[in-house]
């Protein structure tokens, strides 16, 4: 008799796995349910080059590309919803330090399903005349061997390492998706399954017996799942739909700041560089604060 | 997903001459709410903040529901994309999070969960949407992703979003644009991130596209359509009649208003139904007086 892998790991693991160039796809959708425990753990270590690629992204992107770690960006939208524009991103793409490669929001999410199929390209019809298609030399168009109509030949999404945040796991790494779920950790899904390297941070490694209970919300498989990591409110500032909601003042706050260069660089000092592991980051944010965001979406 | 735009006051005081004294909010809302036919899905974004809210989202969502009221019982509202039908008459606040515990737990007849979901957006399930953008320019294409040369830009802004999507995949769309300067309706657009009528109708065949593209740009003074063929824009009506003489000093294309006729404005039953029965709390209009009527 042998025993079944453990695929627990630390969050020191998890960015192991990242080395700089990774062309990374992160979990989560604007500002909602990031694997942030990750996101500040890569800057920590000065990571650099990295490509993400994603579909509609925002305060995790913002803050990878505000500090440096980031070469080029691939996706449909970087933004804080309504605290505004995502400053630090803003200010590196005016200033020439970031490259963006902009993508439909459909599309973006269909480059994900390319992967999970592992076609070489996904068929689109609808970008002639967009500067989405003018400006992107990695779009090609083919003829529809069908029809003969021109059609484009878009990249998949094609990510070395997914990395996202989920409310349980167990050892072996099944992931649980709540019962009540949306768009969000729908895409989390698509995302993990078209990639070889999956990284799973979940609020709770929970025993088999509780998987078993629950097998059908177990939408990742255990084969799928590289290395599963503990990191309680590990999305934090942004919310674990159903579990914890976006920290409101967290982002006001995070917005003030980005408002300048040195601004920014005092956020990272307090919240990213100070604390020497996520568990020191969940004291500077404080019990208080984190207690006030608990919600129930059901009971 | 949409973009955010600059707030402004909400225009809650009755057009000059208006019969009831509908606003503009009100006026724009029940002209959309007449051009939508029964059985149709309409798509809105969640915008957030000020006149973008009201225009992005607020508006259209008041519109649909009033058209299901009116003449379009079989009329779906998406909004965020994801909520079918939303009761937007419980509303106390109006949602500002797409995914947060407001929009998440108000009732509705069908949610999204993942993609693709249950709308087949390629099939042309979706026949209307609304959508915005910082530029729109003189053959309807609009712009979210930045202002100046793409490659080194003045302002970076959101990303194309879901416009390309827009306004080709959805059988028509509504442009909705919150404030009306020079600068937001511009000759070209310094990014196509949502392509409107280049070359006119055989543009648009001859780049691929057989289906949709913009119908109205809605501004808060004017009514702008297309002469489809010619691929023009054109001033249909505006809000008020001093607007017929200023609207080329504030538009960055060349507009001929002086003919213009108004807008169409409310009859008295559309805004009793509007008011009392659409929006009874004033949560998506901004109409602070709606509860004493």
């Amino acid at each position: 008799m042998t025993n079944k892998t453990s695929k627990v790991g630390s969050i020191a693991d998890a960015v192991a796995l990242i080395p700089d160039g990774t062309r990374l796809a992160i979990g989560g959708f604007a500002i909602y349910q990031h694997p942030m425990a990750v996101v500040r753990a890569l800057i920590r270590a000065g990571r650099r080059d990295l490509t993400i690629v994603g579909t509609v992204n925002g305060n995790e992107v913002d803050l990878l590309v505000g500090a440096g770690c980031v070469k080029r960006v691939e996706t449909s939208y970087v933004g804080l919803e309504k605290y505004g524009l995502a400053p630090n991103f803003r200010r590196a793409v005016e200033e020439g330090r970031v490259e963006v490669v902009d993508y439909p929001e459909v599309l973006s999410f269909d480059r994900f399903r390319a992967s999970q199929e592992n076609f070489t390209f996904w068929p689109c019809d609808y970008l002639g005349g967009t500067d989405v298609l003018a400006r992107n030399p990695d779009i090609k168009p083919f003829t529809c061997p069908a029809t003969g109509r021109t059609l484009h030949a878009v990249p998949p999404a094609d990510p070395e390492v997914v990395v996202l945040h989920a409310i349980a796991a167990d050892e072996r790494g099944n992931v649980i998706l709540p019962q009540r779920h949306l768009l969000p950790q729908g895409l989390d899904v698509i995302m993990a399954r078209g990639c070889d390297t999956v990284i799973v941070t979940v609020e709770k490694i929970v025993p088999q017996s509780m998987i078993r209970r629950h097998a059908a919300q177990v939408q990742i498989p255990s084969y799928k799942t590289t290395l599963v990591v503990e990191a309680p409110w590990g999305a934090h500032p942004t919310a674990l739909l159903g579990r914890y909601a976006t920290d409101d003042a967290h982002f006001r706050d995070y917005v003030a700041a980005s408002a300048s260069a040195d601004g920014f660089a005092a956020y990272l000092d307090r919240y990213v560089h100070g604390p020497a592991d996520h568990q020191a980051y969940l004291d500077a944010v404080g019990a208080g604060r984190l207690g006030s965001l608990t919600e129930f979406d059901t009971l | 997903m949409s973009a955010n735009l600059n707030n402004t006051a909400v225009n809650d005081t009755p057009l000059d001459g208006s019969p009831d004294g509908a606003t503009l909010a009100e006026t724009i809302a029940v002209n959309l709410a007449r051009s939508f036919a029964d059985g149709e899905v309409g798509f809105t974004g969640l915008v957030t903040g000020g006149a973008a809210a009201l225009f992005g989202t607020s508006i259209p969502l008041a519109a649909m529901s009033l058209a299901q009221a009116m003449h379009a019982p079989n009329l779906t509202i998406l909004l965020a994309g994801w909520s079918h039908n939303p009761d937007l008459g419980s509303l106390s606040v109006m949602p500002d999070s797409e995914f947060d515990s407001v929009l998440r737990d108000l009732p509705c007849d069908a949610q999204m969960l993942t993609y693709p979901g249950p709308w087949a957006i390629k099939r042309g399930d979706i026949d209307f949407g609304f959508s915005s953008g910082v530029q729109v320019d003189a053959v309807g294409s609009i712009n979210s992703v930045c202002i100046g040369d793409p490659a080194k830009p003045k302002v970076r802004l959101v990303g194309p979003i879901l416009q390309p999507e827009h306004m080709t995949l959805f059988g028509r769309e509504y442009v909705m644009m919150p404030h009306h300067a020079r600068r937001n309706f511009v000759e070209k657009v310094d990014y196509v991130s949502g392509v409107g009528y280049p070359g006119g109708l055989e543009g648009r065949r001859r780049l691929g596209l057989n289906h949709g593209g913009p119908e109205w740009v809605v501004t808060p003074k004017c009514v702008f359509d297309f002469d489809k063929e010619a691929g023009r824009i054109r001033v249909k009506s505006v809000h008020r009649a001093s607007d017929r003489m200023d609207l080329a000093e504030h538009t960055g294309f060349a507009v001929d208003a002086r003919n213009a006729p108004l807008t169409a404005a409310p009859t008295k039953d559309e805004l009793d139904l509007l008011r009392r029965h659409v929006d009874p709390n004033g949560i998506l209009l901004g109409r602070r007086t709606a509860r004493s009527l």
